[in-house]
């Protein structure tokens, strides 16, 4: 098989994209939107502002692997998460939340607004399973596109984040320090 | 440059090491990441560390936090080596330090586009010459 | 009718159930299955009329249920509700064997719309 190494794939391939080139914080947010009103409820506003962020943080999140490599994170207040967890569960809610029930019904609205995330991004991608807990550092500052809202009072930020490290800047010392 | 080329399985390695040897490089390997520190140990400083993720005694994961812990060895780049079903594994082994990834089956090609993004390749192999390696086309399947 | 929702969120079951509820399909015997080889096996044991599944799940994905099913001969009619809707998937979807894929998030209507004529 001899397929020619055309000019037109290098370029391709010597580009990786970060997020901001492929998604706005618009998108993002409708795409919370749409999640807020179908699984916690239809009158359940999100408001685009930044609210004081609480002390006592949870994130959930799902990764995203493929042209663009990285996470969709949710991340709020430990009662705001309960919170959340009680609208979507409405009248099947227990009277005390496991925290199996937090991970599961919090993880989930990741997995709704990741998944639907990963559907606007370049194709073809994996989705993984929702997780919770504290989220993936990001690597690189410049591969972020992150929204911040207000729901119910409470703050929440969703965060499209890249896992990779910035590319080496080229140098004719032929350094390869990569930064971490 | 040099490359230490980390993998369980023989195969993979004699793969992962022919595709580097094609570009240029000078290629040593260990089967697993605890042989992979002794290498690195010896004083012997490659440029960059391929590494498998599911391996005996120290998997993908130690190995990568023990590198990125040993201050000796932060200049060193680190390409994870992994199957298509580990999204979350890949998401984590890149927070733990590892620099880029390329999932199996990959192509000679994959890695020498990565490397050249990384600024990587021995010398610059300019658009339109293949690589020297017959198989450069071919998908490795493993 | 006998319909087996297959997700491994609790929560996510709860939610079908209550948005089949809403749109009206009502009286039906609903069974849970918490992944994909879970479905499979409820899916010989209950026998039900229609799987409603997620994709992604551990053990078994609902696209390997799908094709574990059909391999197996059994033509239960199998639609899924998954948090990816992208083209790739509906026609992943769609080759296996699948009437429909509703994507999450969902409301009542997205339910009329891909329901109507496959739950009597």
């Amino acid at each position: 098989m001899t397929t020619m190494d055309t000019g037109e794939r290098r370029r391709s391939s010597d580009v990786r994209p970060v997020i901001t080139d492929l998604i706005d914080g618009a998108t993002v947010l409708s795409i919370a939107e749409e999640a807020w009103i179908a699984l916690v409820g239809e009158d359940e506003i999100l408001v685009p502002i930044p609210g004081e962020p609480p002390v006592d943080i949870v994130s959930s999140w799902v990764d995203i692997v493929g042209p663009w490599t990285g996470s969709v994170v949710l991340t709020t207040g430990r009662g705001t998460a309960e919170e959340l967890s009680r609208a979507l569960l409405r009248e099947a809610a227990p009277e005390v939340l496991e925290h199996e029930d937090v991970e599961d019904a919090f993880g989930e609205i990741a997995n709704v607004v990741g998944g639907n995330v990963k559907a606007a991004l370049p194709g073809p991608s994996g989705l993984s399973l929702p997780q919770v807990g504290n989220a993936p550092v990001v690597r690189n500052p410049v591969d972020v596109c992150r929204v911040d809202v207000v729901w119910r009072g409470e703050p929440v930020s969703i965060s499209v984040q890249g896992a990779l490290p910035p590319l080496p800047v080229p140098s004719p010392t032929r350094e390869n320090e990569v930064p971490l | 440059m040099r490359a230490l080329v980390i993998d369980d399985s023989r195969a993979m390695r004699r793969i992962v090491s022919g595709i580097l040897i094609g570009l240029g490089y000078e290629v040593r390997d260990a089967g697993h990441g605890r042989e992979g520190l002794d290498v690195l140990d010896e004083g012997w400083k490659p440029h960059l560390l391929c590494v498998d993720w599911n391996m005996p005694v120290m998997d993908g994961l130690q190995f990568v936090s023990a590198v990125r812990s040993n201050p000796a060895w932060r200049s060193v780049t680190i390409m994870m080596v992994t199957s298509e079903s580990e999204h979350t594994q890949i998401v984590r082994a890149l927070a733990a330090g590892a620099h880029e990834y390329v999932i199996k089956p990959f192509t000679a090609d994959a890695i020498r586009d990565k490397l050249a993004l990384l600024g990587l390749l021995p010398e610059e192999v300019p658009a339109g010459v293949p690589v020297p390696l017959r198989s450069s086309e071919q998908e490795v399947a493993l | 009718m006998k319909i087996l929702i297959a997700d491994d969120s609790r929560v996510m079951r709860q939610i079908v159930i209550r948005t089949l509820r809403q749109a009206g399909y009502d009286d039906h015997d609903i069974v849970e299955a918490e992944d994909g080889a879970d479905a499979l096996a409820k899916v010989g044991s209950e026998k039900p009329d229609l799987v409603l599944s997620d994709w992604n799940m551990p053990n078994m994905t609902g696209i390997e249920c799908l094709e574990a099913l059909r391999s197996s001969g059994s033509s239960v009619p199998f639609g899924f509700v998954t948090s990816e809707g992208s083209p790739e998937m509906r026609e992943k979807a769609a080759n296996a064997g699948a009437l429909f894929l509703i994507a999450k998030p969902f409301t009542d209507d997205t339910f009329r719309e891909h329901l109507d004529g496959v739950i009597a």
